[in-house]
């Protein structure tokens, strides 16, 4: 008798489960999988802006993926190459200028909140140049592609044998914040591997390893 | 029934808990893993690529042989020591005991400060008080003293000579706890000159070696070894050397002799007196012999003559005549220059007993003002170690340079806190004619100073350790060593090489003085003792070392213990068993240590190793998993093992490591030794011998006559029968890794344990687990005794590791597909797949799978730094074993595919093939034709372990070859 009703008690709970998880089913997945991700990082970056209005390639800042295992976030003073000399969004430059003309003074250089974020970090001041009374402060980002445990992965391999970086990371020149685009699950990494050895990679054949320790050891 | 009826039944249990862990898995799966922060770098050196190796050449400095090492740097951390294969001495080798020395940076039991009187302090208050006193004794013309180990830097060794210029009376004395004085003092003797010689065993054709074991402990094992394994490869074109061993106890090097007697220290002082006297020296006293020995050395003596200038006699005894009587053989043999030469003399041992002793003397005296003692333990090394520690507390002054903690601190008032090797500027020159530079590869850790800058900064002068070894380099090196080059465009090709050629120092080779006889020929009675060093742990400096204390010893293969050993006839004489407790007592000097039975070790001898028993090993003492049976790793005294050291002598001068009339009494109580070995003879029981022979053909040897007479069927190979279990239906299109192992070369060093063990991060167990046979190495090093008629009892050595074989057996077990097959003939593990049913243990024919019986304590974060992030750390329940270090595979290939060529043959060396140095291992591609292991795999000297069971293994064995006749024997064949 009692079997019976916990059975429908447990029912009823499930139904009420299912009904209030509802809204945010899309947010159901395998654990592990994190596609999707965009949080929130330190300084508002577009890559949208970077990499889709401006064209900058994505090896000029994420160098060492042709290199190495890993791509890693570009130093700060990788930002520095142009942003010692762009400061601020063009419009608020000539505004400024403009208004220091009608002021009859010298233009005060003007720097957005964001790319002061950069500045702060490296120590240095609205000129760009370094300011012995402040300290460096790195700047901590919220790391969205993580790798599973367990798993090896090299860029520099990939880059070589000529994947894209969008087959992975998606379109991010579309992305104003950046979000996780693939599933980053073995059984995607190795689908792709299969296909890859039977249609190559840019009509060039390749060599995908479909091995165990390709990427576990 | 009706209670039946109320209650949940277990059905309905079952269904209820299983809803609930379902629901719980399916909540945590929306639920996002703890956030990750990535922190970049503000300003990115191009030595700082994230995930990237560098690597930086330095110098070794666990012994001051002076080895060249490689360190491997990722993300600003030394994670692991490798040998420089440019490095003229140690050829790319490096021992256990260098490869372990990384943990050392790591360790938590390191001063980070300077202490004065126990407390800590800052540099500038320890200076202050250091200052004050010597500029005192500067005035007052007071006796200042500094004493160390053997230094071969030349930049230290100015810095101390120029601390020291100071005083009046101001001496720099050097000692080793394994010491070899007896040899300087010996040719002060006989050349008129304190020198070392520096051995060529790679000229010798005659090798003859009383005591000496060059391949293991004795002055420069790994530059030993190079060069000796250079003559023992019947294929190689150099003539194959003859190699003579007469020594006390079973050691590496006399394991590997093509004839070896086991002689007491007794017996081989007489025999070199009497060979000395065969060559025409007649100022050594006519020793007395059986005529079986008289027999054996004129025979000996026979040999020599043929190979006048390029054979090599060496002894390891501390005894200055036998030491003289070495030097005239030598001498009248035409060796020196030749495999001895004395025009270029070595500085890996510089220690002077005669000095020690003057020292004691003086303190006894009380006219020293202030010692300093830098990176020695003469409280623990010394035989009388209180009358030290009591003559400490009389120095005015004391202060030591010391990385950690030891028996020396606690006497003294000051610490100067030395930084370890990694993080210090300093050089090196092992033998005359070659300087290395040492390099930090990692700022120091803690407030720590080098010795250099120390010694400087207690002048009243400000230099870096950088600055002096620079200085150094630019006024004497680089003038005798540069081409034309600019200093720092030389200074920048040394650091990268790692060492430099320095060009003739004009040092003219001594002329022959004579032997003086001391005649001290004390009559040898009773039990003769010997204190020998074992190749894991040579000195007690690296007592603190876990790895070393776990890595068995290569002949008795026992870890985290020394022991008395006996020869069986002593044991049976005495009564005693393995791993009985006995009292060794030599002139009142009491020693409780349990007992092992040695084969092959001399009648009427007793063996002890240094290097055990340090108050420091008491950190062990909760090493290994914590549980209710648990048995700690020390012993009754709560250290690990015992120390020996009070056994010594110092005697005229020498410390003596044989003593004679001993006394071994049982002591009641019993230990087991953990033992990772247990079957120590190849033959067959004698109830379980087959009709056609009653060995075993796992570890194959036989005799240079044999292999000259016919190459090719050199090796006994089974016949197989009926049909393949498999179908040839895995062929192997791309590469076939395969590792061939010349178990001719193979001395037993251990140091691929250590290597392979730092490169996976195989975790220490215990000794309790030891004993429970759940050691963790990943490869281990088979020793099986031998015996035949010509010698006594020899050893060959057999590195064993997962054999990653064709048609694996542990892989059509495992239930899971945990352990599959790839491409390349890899026997893979995947960790994150097994669930620990251990059938794949229990299938493996060769028992080189590793369980993780536990979450074994990997120690601190910081000790954790040392980890190999390239290597998954294996959990509890997860079975591990060889990976033919997958991870340097795919970075070669990832090396290979990024720079668009294919692989090169060599290009890949498995962190224990790296590190051997006598060459023995080689790894490589078998599909490749032209790759070195496709003609060592050829050979007829090649064979398969258990090539019968038709598993098909990728490790090959090249048969072990002595340097005899033929046997006339013919190979069995299947």
């Amino acid at each position: 008798m009692q079997s019976k009703m916990i059975t429908v008690v447990l029912s009823v709970a499930v139904l009420f489960a299912f009904l209030t998880l509802l809204p945010d089913l899309q947010a159901v997945r395998l654990q592990g999988n994190d596609e999707g991700y965009a949080p929130e990082q330190p300084i508002d970056f577009s890559h949208r802006l970077h990499a889709g209005e401006l064209q900058v390639d994505c090896r000029y800042c994420h160098y060492n993926a042709e290199h190495g295992k890993l791509a890693g976030v570009p130093a700060a003073s990788i930002c520095m190459n142009c942003h010692r000399f762009v400061s601020a969004p063009f419009g608020a430059v000539r505004a400024e200028d403009k208004l220091a003309t009608d002021e009859n003074r010298d233009a005060r250089p003007v720097v957005s909140a964001e790319i002061a974020k950069i500045y702060t970090a490296l120590g240095l001041d609205s000129t760009a140049t370094p300011d012995l009374s402040r300290t460096m402060d790195p700047i901590e980002w919220t790391r969205i592609h993580i790798l599973p445990d367990y798993a090896a992965f090299d860029h520099s391999v990939h880059i070589t044998a000529g994947v894209d970086c969008a087959t992975c990371h998606g379109d991010v020149a579309t992305m104003e914040r950046l979000r996780q685009a693939e599933t980053l699950s073995m059984g995607w990494c190795v689908n792709c591997h299969r296909d890859a050895n039977e249609t190559g990679i840019a009509g060039r054949q390749v060599n995908a390893p479909d091995d165990c320790s390709a990427c576990h050891y | 029934m009706q209670e039946q009826d109320t209650a949940l039944s277990r059905r309905d249990f079952l269904a209820i808990s299983g809803f609930s862990v379902a629901a719980a898995g399916l909540m945590t799966g929306c639920m996002r893993p703890p956030e990750e922060m990535v922190i970049p770098y503000l300003e990115q050196s191009p030595e700082m690529q994230p995930g990237q190796a560098f690597w930086y050449s330095t110098v070794c400095r666990a012994c001051p042989a002076g080895c060249g090492a490689l360190v491997k740097v990722r993300d600003g951390r030394p994670i692991k020591l490798e040998g420089n294969p440019d490095h003229p001495l140690s050829r790319g080798g490096l021992c256990a005991v260098g490869q372990a020395s990384l943990l050392g940076l790591y360790d938590e039991m390191r001063f980070n400060n300077p202490l004065l009187h126990g407390k800590r302090v800052n540099w500038a208050e320890l200076d202050a008080q250091i200052s004050k006193s010597l500029d005192n004794l500067a005035a007052s013309s007071g006796t200042v003293r500094v004493m160390s180990g053997s230094v071969n830097s030349p930049t230290e060794h100015t810095a101390i000579a120029r601390f020291l210029s100071r005083f009046v009376d101001g001496k720099h004395i050097e000692y080793d706890p394994a010491p070899a004085s007896a040899i300087p003092a010996a040719y002060e003797i006989t050349h008129g000159i304190r020198i070392l010689p520096q051995y060529r065993f790679d000229r010798a054709k005659v090798i003859v070696s009383f005591g000496a074991d060059f391949l293991g402990t004795w002055i420069s094992p790994v530059e030993f070894t190079a060069e000796y394994s250079a003559r023992r490869d019947p294929e190689a074109p150099e003539e194959f050397s003859w190699h003579g061993q007469y020594e006390t106890v079973l050691s590496p090097t006399g394991a590997r002799a093509d004839k070896r007697l086991a002689l007491k220290p007794s017996e081989q002082i007489a025999a070199l007196a009497y060979l000395a006297r065969q060559f025409g020296e007649a100022g050594i006293p006519a020793p007395s012999l059986t005529n079986e020995l008289r027999h054996e050395m004129d025979a000996l003596a026979h040999r020599l003559e043929k190979h006048r200038g390029e054979s090599l006699v060496v002894c390891g005894l501390q005894d200055l005549d036998t030491q003289q009587a070495v030097s005239a053989i030598n001498h009248h043999l035409g060796n020196e220059e030749q495999t001895v030469l004395l025009s270029s003399p070595s500085n890996q041992r510089r220690g002077n007993d005669h000095a020690l002793a003057g020292l004691i003397e003086e303190m006894k005296a009380g006219s020293v003002d202030a010692l300093f003692i830098l990176e020695a333990n003469p409280v623990y090394d010394l035989p009388d170690s209180e009358l030290f520690a009591g003559l400490l507390q009389q120095v005015p002054l004391t202060v030591a340079l010391t990385e950690r903690s030891n028996e020396t601190t606690e006497h003294m008032q000051m610490v100067a806190a030395l930084s370890h090797p990694l993080e210090s500027w300093s050089d090196s020159e092992p033998v005359n004619g070659l300087a290395a530079i040492q390099q930090p590869c990692i700022r120091p850790l803690g407030n720590t100073r080098s010795a250099a800058t120390s010694f400087t900064s207690w002048n009243h002068e400000n230099s870096s350790d950088h600055d002096l070894v620079r200085d150094r380099w630019r006024t004497m090196i680089y003038p005798a060593s540069a081409n034309g080059e600019s200093f720092d465009s030389f200074w920048t090709q040394c650091l990268q090489n790692g060492y430099a050629p320095i060009r003739d120092e004009s040092t003219s080779y001594p002329p022959w003085h004579g032997v003086r006889s001391t005649s001290q020929s004390s009559e040898r009675k009773g039990l003769e003792l010997v204190l020998y060093s074992k190749t894991a742990l040579p000195e007690g400096r690296h007592s603190s070392n876990p790895m070393l204390l776990e890595l068995p010893d290569p002949i008795s293969k026992i870890s985290w213990d020394n022991y008395a050993c006996l020869p069986e006839q002593e044991a049976r004489r005495f009564g005693v068993h393995e791993g009985d407790y006995v009292h060794l007592k030599v002139k009142g000097r009491i020693l409780t240590l349990p007992v092992h039975i040695q084969p092959g070790q001399a009648a009427g001898t007793v063996a002890v190793a240094l290097g055990y028993g340090r108050d420091i090993s008491a950190r062990f003492r909760e090493t290994g998993p914590r549980w209710l049976e648990d048995d700690v790793n020390t012993g009754p005294n709560g250290l690990v093992g015992v120390n020996a050291a009070p056994l010594l002598e110092l005697r005229d001068g020498l410390i003596v490591t044989h003593r004679s009339s001993v006394t071994v009494k049982i002591a009641g109580g019993h230990t087991d030794l953990a033992k990772t070995q247990e079957y120590d003879w190849l033959d067959v029981p004698e109830k379980l011998t087959p009709p056609d022979g009653g060995h075993r053909d796992l570890l194959v040897e036989g005799t240079l006559g044999d292999y000259r007479h016919d190459p090719q069927h050199f090796v006994p190979h089974p016949h197989m029968e009926g049909d393949d279990l498999w179908p040839e239906d895995h062929p192997y299109y791309g590469h076939h890794w395969g590792l061939a192992i010349d178990l001719g070369k193979c001395t037993g060093c251990s140091a691929c344990v250590v290597s392979c063990q730092l490169e996976n991060n195989v975790p220490v167990v215990g000794k309790d687990e030891v004993r429970r046979n759940r050691e963790l190495h990943w490869l281990r090093i088979d020793r099986y005794y031998r015996k035949n008629n010509s010698s006594d009892t020899t050893a060959s050595f057999q590195p064993v590791m997962c054999q990653q074989c064709d048609n694996a057996p542990c892989e059509t077990v495992c239930p899971v597909l945990a352990t599959v097959h790839s491409d390349e003939g890899l026997n893979q593990q995947v960790y994150n797949r097994c669930v620990g049913t251990r059938y794949c243990a229990n299938n493996c024919p060769y028992k080189m799978r590793r369980f993780n019986w536990f979450n074994y304590p990997r120690g601190t974060e910081k000790e954790r730094l040392a980890l190999n992030p390239d290597v998954t750390v294996r959990s509890r329940g997860i079975m591990e074993k060889c990976t033919f270090c997958v991870q340097r595979i795919q970075e070669g290939k990832q090396r290979a595919k990024r720079e668009n060529r294919p692989l090169r043959d060599g290009e890949i060396k498995p962190a224990c093939q790296q590190s051997c140095s006598a060459g023995a291992i080689v790894f490589g591609d078998m599909n490749d034709p032209n790759s070195e292991i496709a003609r060592l795999i050829s050979s007829g000297r090649s064979y398969k372990m258990l090539e019968e069971l038709n598993v098909r293994p990728s490790v090959h064995y090249l048969a072990a070859v002595r340097n005899s006749d033929s046997t006339g024997k013919e190979v069995h064949h299947g």
